[in-house]
């Protein structure tokens, strides 16, 4: 704890140094923007330096050798370590945290929005609740699998010891708690109310919390790109001997995928809010019609923010195609044309953000190549889809609650997929755009798509990191719960958009009373699910029962060590051997331990490159 | 196990039956009030029976993953069939979903596109400015006025869209049009009011702004008024004179 503590005093420090100097040198008050700005990025440099960016980075500076975080108690967790499974478990939790507290943002929303008419709170504070909870989710959408899982799961799928880039590991995550402090902290400064898109000119004239909300992406968007760097090197330098990419686990293709994605678009986003605080700071016109553009910064942010879905989706499939070809005991179905789909949709989704641009005002001539390619991304979806389809087609299914979870995403992902394609078309997208029909499929595809792979993705991993089976009765009834209380909640929201009630809107007409009342009522349903959840994993982490280190009896590299893994993943060199997925298939084996001395070493058999037969 | 296709091609005709009658038991949409509105949702009901066969091939193996393939017994149980790939499969589910996209990409895709953004000419030309948090509108003869938007029936109007501060979005529900505000730039919309009406015979006969834009976005609206071209015709020389 001392790092965290001595982290904050430094930020804190950072701050009040910032405001101090900008206030001396240019006048003016300490809550002015400019004196924000300096005062934020102090703080942050006084972070990222008290958490022990002195010890792992500034040492050597001066020609000492650098020292990270060895605990290995409880205490790691609040250090500076570069054990990526510490850090893994430092974004899930940090994450889940936040899942919850854009969660509690979401029953506020519900409870005004439950009948027509402004009560438990104003316009404008709904405006600001809307939009903290569309940050706080999206961050939770874009970084929690890959975040958590990503971290954890990708090494040692592959067989390597760590990340490439451990120490840049390390400061990708401390990077967060910075975000959700700035975000958290808006309020003090007018919070922002231009949404989680912020559309200028609204974010260049709305109070001063937009500051922080740019600084926040900023911070946010530098983690992802580091992170981005970091899988990509690891997945293309680090894999163990016949870890050929045709034995690549899936959740690694889709997490590599992912990541070059994270890596390629990020900076937009932040080019976006810098030029919007360049607008607010420094007198620029960016966005201002009688030199700049207001339409500008809509082009900007959506090169991001439509890859964007794709970074918090793509985590999401290799997730669930990972559960379904383990719970169904059998090969992964056209393994090669699902991983060439998923880079097919990374590739295609950098050129489909004006889709959301069908009513700007924009060229018309931009609408039909946009629609065309945007279409075009259900084909590889579908792809995708047809994986999952064919795995379970004729399985030996056994209904875990990771697969009980997956086949409410696969519901899920299914109307966010069909609704989709309603959105895609101009001529319907006309009507439909920003209204509730477009709140509720993105809702089936983010929360349906991401978060419920990671909530899957929780169970499903849950036994390897901890070391402990969850309990599986409430694991069920949660997986049944959160899937029917979704659909209540979201199910209505579709009918209250196509007839005429738009979104981010604290009061709407009495002809939507009946639809709003329904999806409240379920809403707070589908919150309360997360009790359960969250206590069914608390519990099982500290009393659950031991469970070894194959409960799955999966074949993939992180089920071949204990549960959870020893420091440096594996005691002795894995090699590579067969088809990660070949179930089935007579003598078939993933990977082996030549060296291991353990004559129970799980790994131990003939190889083969049999991946199962075509049929 | 081997002949498990059967009840899945018969839980999926069944699945996809279902979804299209339940599809048109229902009128999903709110009143057309104009021409425009019967393009959008001839187009939205055509999508929607077009996604029943995909809902129900899904849910149809979904279904039958519960109850034909499911397995108790632990993991160390057998696995199931090695089935790699299947070439003829996985070549006819592209060439199947390609074509479904391309013919939702002409159909209602260009086609809708076409009739809703084919056409600029218009009878009349109304203007809209949206500011925070209302809309002005000036009519062809230059009155102006800020309570409703009266509107002629049977006549083709091109709305002139502006905005003077922030993003607003100029959308009629009833009409199914929508095009956004900007700042510095004049878009426009189309659209044939078919009946005469008002926001009191319909909640969707209004303007509303769907584009955030502040703490009075939510009640940026303005009421409709939809009246014979005459009455329109004596209404804004009236408001002319009265100013």
């Amino acid at each position: 704890m001392k790092y965290v503590i001595r982290a904050s005093v430094l930020a804190f420090a950072g701050y009040v140094a910032g405001i101090w100097l900008t206030v001396a040198v240019r006048g003016g008050s300490p809550t002015d923007e400019v004196a924000v700005v300096i005062g934020y990025i102090l703080a942050l440099t006084g972070w990222l330096a008290g958490i022990g960016g002195i010890e792992a980075f500034g040492r050597q500076w001066i020609g000492k050798s650098s020292e990270v975080s060895t605990d290995r108690g409880w205490r790691r967790y609040f250090e500076f370590s570069v054990d990526h499974k510490v850090i893994g478990i430092q974004y899930g939790v940090t994450l889940i945290g936040v899942l919850l507290i854009g969660g509690i943002s979401a029953m506020i929303m519900r409870i005004e929005l439950a009948a027509p008419g402004s009560g438990f709170v104003d316009l404008d504070d709904f405006n600001k609740i809307v939009s903290m909870h569309g940050i706080l989710m999206v961050a939770v959408a874009v970084a929690g699998i890959i975040g958590a899982f990503g971290n954890y799961i990708i090494p040692i799928q592959i067989g390597a010891q760590d990340m490439a880039f451990p120490r840049l590991n390390a400061i990708g995550y401390w990077l967060i708690p910075p975000v959700a402090v700035a975000l958290l902290l808006s309020p003090l400064l007018g919070a922002f109310n231009a949404g989680w898109t912020s559309y200028a000119p609204l974010s260049v004239t709305n109070e001063s919390g937009q500051i922080l909300f740019n600084m926040a992406i900023v911070t946010f968007g530098m983690s992802s790109i580091l992170g981005g760097i970091n899988v990509i090197t690891t997945v293309i330098t680090m894999r163990a001997p016949g870890m050929t990419w045709g034995r690549l686990p899936i959740f690694t293709w889709a997490g590599l995928a992912t990541s070059v994605l994270s890596f390629a678009v990020t900076q937009f986003f932040a080019a976006a809010v810098i030029l919007v605080t360049m607008d607010r700071v420094a007198g620029t016109s960016f966005f201002q019609p009688e030199v700049g553009s207001a339409l500008l910064y809509e082009h900007i942010f959506w090169f991001y923010s439509h890859p964007a879905v794709y970074i918090m989706v793509l985590p999401g499939f290799g997730v669930i195609l990972e559960i379904v070809t383990t719970f169904a005991r059998k090969p992964l179905f056209a393994y090669k044309a699902v991983v060439a789909s998923i880079f097919t949709i990374v590739g295609l989704s950098v050129v489909v953000w004006a889709h959301h641009m069908f009513t700007s005002g924009m060229a018309n001539f931009l609408h039909g190549p946009f629609m065309i390619l945007t279409e075009a991304i259900s084909i590889p979806t579908g792809v995708i889809f047809l994986g999952i389809l064919g795995t379970l087609w004729q399985g030996r299914l056994w209904f875990r609650t990771p697969l009980v979870i997956a086949f409410g995403w696969l519901f899920n992902f299914t109307i966010g997929g069909i609704t989709g394609i309603f959105l895609a078309d101009v001529a319907t997208d006309i009507h439909l755009h920003d209204t509730y029909f477009v709140v509720a499929h993105f809702h089936y595809t983010i929360v349906g798509g991401s978060i419920f792979a990671l909530l899957a993705a929780s169970f499903y991993w849950f036994p390897k990191i901890t070391g402990r089976m969850y309990n599986e009765t409430a694991g069920k009834i949660f997986g049944i719960w959160v899937t029917v209380a979704f659909n209540f909640t979201f199910i209505p929201l579709f009918w209250a958009g196509m007839n005429g009630m738009n979104r981010r809107i604290g009061d709407y007409p009495d002809a939507f009373a009946g639809a709003n009342k329904f999806a409240s009522v379920s809403a707070l349903i589908l919150g309360a699910s997360f009790l359960l959840y969250i206590g069914n994993l608390v519990y099982s982490a500290i009393w659950g029962p031991k469970v070894g280190p194959n409960p799955w009896n999966a074949r993939t590299l992180e089920w071949l060590i204990p549960s959870p893994p020893p420091q440096h993943n594996f005691t002795s060199q894995p090699v590579v051997i067969g088809h990660p997925y070949a179930y089935g298939v007579k003598g078939s084996v993933h990977a082996h331990f030549p060296d291991a001395e353990s004559p129970d070493d799980p790994g131990d058999g003939r190889g083969s490159d049999e991946e199962g037969v075509l049929v | 196990m081997r002949k498990s296709w059967i009840p899945v091609v018969i839980l999926w005709l069944a699945y996809s039956v279902l979804i299209i009658w339940a599809t048109a038991q229902f009128t999903w949409f709110p009143k057309e009030w104009a021409e425009e509105a019967a393009v959008v949702d001839e187009a939205m009901l055509l999508l929607q029976y077009l996604s029943a066969p995909v809902m129900g091939l899904v849910l149809a193996v979904m279904t039958w993953s519960v109850i034909g393939w499911r397995t108790e017994g632990g993991a160390h149980r057998e696995d199931g069939p090695p089935q790699r790939t299947n070439r003829v499969v996985v070549t006819s589910w592209l060439v199947i979903t390609s074509a479904l996209a391309i013919y939702v990409v002409i159909n209602p895709g260009f086609i809708g596109l076409a009739e809703i953004r084919g056409e600029p000419s218009s009878d009349y030309v109304i203007e809209l400015q949206a500011q925070q948090f209302f809309w002005e509108v000036t009519y062809p003869n230059g009155a102006t006025a800020l309570d409703e938007l009266v509107i002629p029936s049977e006549a083709r109007v091109r709305y002139d869209i502006l905005s003077i501060d922030v993003l607003h979005s100029f959308w009629i529900p009833a009409f199914r049009i929508k095009i956004d505000a900007i700042p510095g730039i004049t878009t426009t919309a189309f659209a044939t009011a078919e009946a005469d009406g008002t926001f009191e015979d319909d909640v969707n006969l209004r303007v509303q702004c769907a584009e955030l834009c502040g703490a009075g976005h939510a009640n940026m609206a303005m009421p409709i008024r939809v009246v014979s071209d005459a009455e329109w015709n004596e209404y804004i020389e009236t408001l002319a004179d009265n100013e």
